[in-house]
């Protein structure tokens, strides 16, 4: 009987616009004993290694300190730090990186980020820093480096928790809309795929932000908003493509099907997910600082993104719906 | 009228609102860019943002929106009498998440503001209970006599500490008098002693706890505070009854006119907590957008090019349409005054995505529908009416997920929800009306080469 299948099969659909169909479903424990592996050694790396988050997220403050480029010498991170330590020990733990001068911008003036625990919440507290720093500065490394502070970013505890919470709230609200949306429009077990793929795309991104150990801020978690809409985007298409040829392939078997779907939109799947790659891949070499790491989490996030919505979040619905069937059979 | 043609009014209606809303030149807005009517975050154009929290503890009326709203009147009025007229002063967020947002453009040393922003500017009388000379602050005095009291710094004195008591004794009930009772606070020359000062009158209660006071205060020291400060212990020489006082000491103008505003402007009805704060300098800022603006504008003719030449005639209509978008979204976004900042451009490139997958849908299913041996104006019908379905269901949870992000989002977020929400309706509409308008006007022009490939014997 089950020959017989796929026989029939192999018979009716072996190529599709002209080229070999891709079988997706065929090799689906594979795929996600492989996503179901890079999934764990992420939840360890969370645990393990944690993540570089910014001031958003953990509280604190970050000055930016500007100095004169004095010719033949420019200061290294190392001499800040050990300047840094003298105006108080646990400033040694400071995040300090050079901000790179823009083609154009004030290249006659070196620029550091230092990122310290405490939050200078008052004026007086901001005066007093930025006057030690130029003390120091000016007795540690060079008198002659007229060491300002362009502006400080100070986060309080306070607005740190404040936006962990609405994260957690909006990841769980955001997730019962959807599944209700998506129960509505096809059935619940496309949303559970749907969801499972996100967080399959969530975990695996985070993952890699905690292996290189790249800084987690506000923009960061608009690109994996970002990601998550991609993400959903491509899962949905190929759902409705699932939905509307489960009522025209009635009788035939789900794989055939869910196999058949991916397929049918892989084209449409490819150049959407390699224009939007285009996109990001282009704004990771060139632009800004600041939107960098936005981009890689982009770039990272359109590669997961198109993976899971052909190898997971469908697969995933093959076992449920098959297992489903055979009970409305027996009844 | 028949849909085609009504599709085409449309089409041209809706980019031409677009263009007006763009490019109008409003009133009283100047800027270099082409993009006059859009506004930029801080975080584009520099600037510093303050955001503060209301420490509900410290109010007496703890509503939480009357509260935001006086704290609102109250800074505006200060920085507005300080000259900062561009700061913007906005309350974020609702309940006990509610923020003070203050959000000063361009300058580079915002402390002046700030100091202005922070001060609760609580103006009280008190009674003096022991004084010391001292350099640290005194250690707080304990028993029945000094419970309520406090050392308090005295102003343009070093080293002189008042023990403030703020309750009043005068005979067996105690009473209290402050700046709430204040209904007038203005600058004056100081004839006697020179240099300003500032005149005060209180209100018809204020004025008979005053006469009150100061019968029993005749002869002795009745200090006036400024939050944490004594600004002034004048002796009292008879009772005042005519409810007017002044705050002497050899102010300067601009020091006797920040002191009359503060009093005046009205004491905040809370401490506010600063919990963010937020520069960018305008030189940093530029040359982010100016780099990321390249940056993106390369990657969207890299797409252009990408389309053309996989989709051939079809793929200038993609073009086409992503730039009519474009155009859709900057026009919308002068519309509703939406701020743009960094995440807003998160939004933006998402929308250029949906805008491009839109098409690529609905061409790949043309294809199909013309593999299937359709002819081009049959396969454009039946393609749009079977992508239609998937357009809109992946476009909807998109904008599902965008809601919640802008109801649970904070400042930041709720802008990429914005320019995100905007953004997919548009690239729906793009997708389903503008690419379809013109389709359908290139189909006499194109052929079904799929149906021919078959038909020579594959």
């Amino acid at each position: 009987m089950k020959k017989d299948k796929n026989n029939n099969k192999k018979e009716e659909r072996k190529t599709i616009n002209g080229r070999p169909l891709i079988d997706f479903i065929g090799h689906r424990k594979f795929f996600i004993s492989i996503s179901l592996t890079l999934i764990v050694i992420s939840i360890i790396f969370f645990f393990a290694r944690g993540f570089n988050l910014g001031i958003d997220f953990r509280g604190g403050t970050e000055a930016i300190v500007c100095m004169d480029r004095i010719p033949n010498r420019s200061v290294t991170i190392g001499e800040i730090r050990s300047a840094l330590t003298t105006i108080r020990p646990e400033y040694k733990r400071a995040k300090i990186n050079e901000l790179k001068p823009l083609a154009g911008g004030s290249s006659g003036r070196q620029r550091f980020s230092i990122v310290i625990r405490d939050v200078l919440s008052t004026v007086n507290q901001k005066t007093d820093f930025e006057k030690h720093i130029v003390e120091v500065f000016n007795t540690k490394i060079s008198p002659k480096l007229n060491t300002t502070i362009e502006g400080f970013n100070i986060v309080g505890g306070f607005a740190a928790s404040d936006l962990k919470k609405s994260a957690f709230w909006a990841a769980i609200i955001g997730t019962i809309l959807l599944l209700i949306y998506i129960t509505i429009r096809f059935e619940f077990i496309f949303g559970v795929g749907a969801i499972l793929a996100l967080v399959h795309d969530v975990i695996i991104t985070l993952g890699i932000f905690s292996l290189f150990y790249i800084e987690v801020n506000s923009p960061i978690i608009a690109a994996i908003l970002t990601l998550m809409g991609y993400s959903l985007n491509d899962t949905i298409v190929v759902f409705v493509r699932i939905r509307e040829n489960m009522r025209r392939m009635r009788g035939k078997p789900y794989g055939e099907i869910i196999n058949l779907s991916i397929n049918q939109v892989l084209s449409r799947t490819i150049n959407t997910s390699f224009t939007t790659f285009l996109t990001v891949f282009v704004l990771l070499l060139f632009a800004g600082s600041v939107l960098k790491p936005f981009a890689f989490a982009l770039t990272i996030g359109t590669v997961v993104g198109t993976y899971s919505s052909m190898y997971i979040a469908s697969p995933i619905l093959l076992g449920w719906l098959q297992r489903a069937r055979v009970k409305h059979a027996r009844r | 009228m028949r849909s085609e043609q009504m599709r085409v009014l449309i089409v041209i209606a809706v980019i031409a609102l677009s263009f007006i809303f763009l490019f109008y030149p409003e009133k009283g807005r100047t800027g270099s860019s082409i993009f006059k009517n859009i506004k930029l975050g801080l975080d584009i154009k520099g600037g510093t943002r303050l955001d503060y929290r209301m420490d509900l503890t410290s109010a007496l009326n703890p509503d939480v929106n009357t509260l935001a709203e006086d704290v609102r009147t109250v800074i505006r009025r200060r920085l507005d009498t300080a000259g900062y007229t561009e700061a913007v002063v906005g309350k974020v967020g609702s309940g006990l998440k509610t923020r003070i947002r203050v959000e000063i453009p361009g300058i580079t040393d915002p402390s002046a503001a700030e100091r202005l922003i922070g001060k609760k500017a609580r103006l009280y009388f008190g009674e003096i209970v022991d004084q010391t000379e001292s350099v640290e602050k005194p250690t707080p005095k304990y028993g029945f006599k000094y419970e309520g009291t406090k050392w308090l710094k005295v102003k343009n004195k070093e080293n002189t500490w008042y023990l403030i008591k703020e309750d009043i004794r005068i005979g067996s009930r105690s009473v209290k008098l402050g700046g709430e009772h204040i209904t007038d606070a203005r600058p004056s020359v100081d004839t006697q002693r020179g240099g300003y000062k500032v005149d005060l009158k209180f209100d018809s209660t204020g004025r008979k706890i005053f006469a009150d006071i100061t019968k029993k205060f005749v002869n002795k020291q009745l200090p006036i505070m400024l939050d944490q400060e004594v600004i002034v212990a004048p002796v009292v020489q008879e009772a005042i009854l005519t409810g007017s006082a002044e705050i002497t000491g050899k102010f300067s103008y601009a020091d006797a006119r920040e002191l009359a505003t503060l009093i005046k402007s009205g004491n905040l009805p809370v401490n506010l907590i600063k919990v963010e704060e937020r520069t960018m300098g305008p030189t940093l800022g530029k040359d982010i957008i100016n780099r990321s603006l390249k940056a993106g504008i390369a990657g969207l003719v890299l797409v252009l090019i990408y389309m053309i030449l996989y989709y051939k005639s079809m793929g200038v209509v993609a073009d086409i349409a992503l730039l009519y978008n474009a155009f859709l979204l900057f026009g919308a976004l002068a519309f509703f005054r939406s701020i743009l900042t960094l995440p807003g451009i998160a939004g933006i490139i998402l929308t250029i995505g949906t805008t491009v997958d839109g098409n690529i849908i609905i061409f790949e299913r043309i294809k199909e529908e013309m593999r299937a041996g359709k002819t081009v104006k049959a396969s454009i019908r039946s393609g749009f009416s079977k992508a239609t379905v998937t357009i809109v269901d992946a476009n909807l949870t998109t904008i599902l997920a965008a809601f919640v992000l802008y109801y649970f989002g904070t400042g930041p977020i709720k802008g990429f929800a914005i320019t995100l929400t905007i953004g997919v309706i548009g690239a729906m509409f793009t997708s389903l009306v503008v690419s379809r308008t013109l389709l359908e006007a290139l189909s006499p022009f194109m052929r079904n080469k799929y149906a021919t490939a078959e038909e020579k014997g594959i």
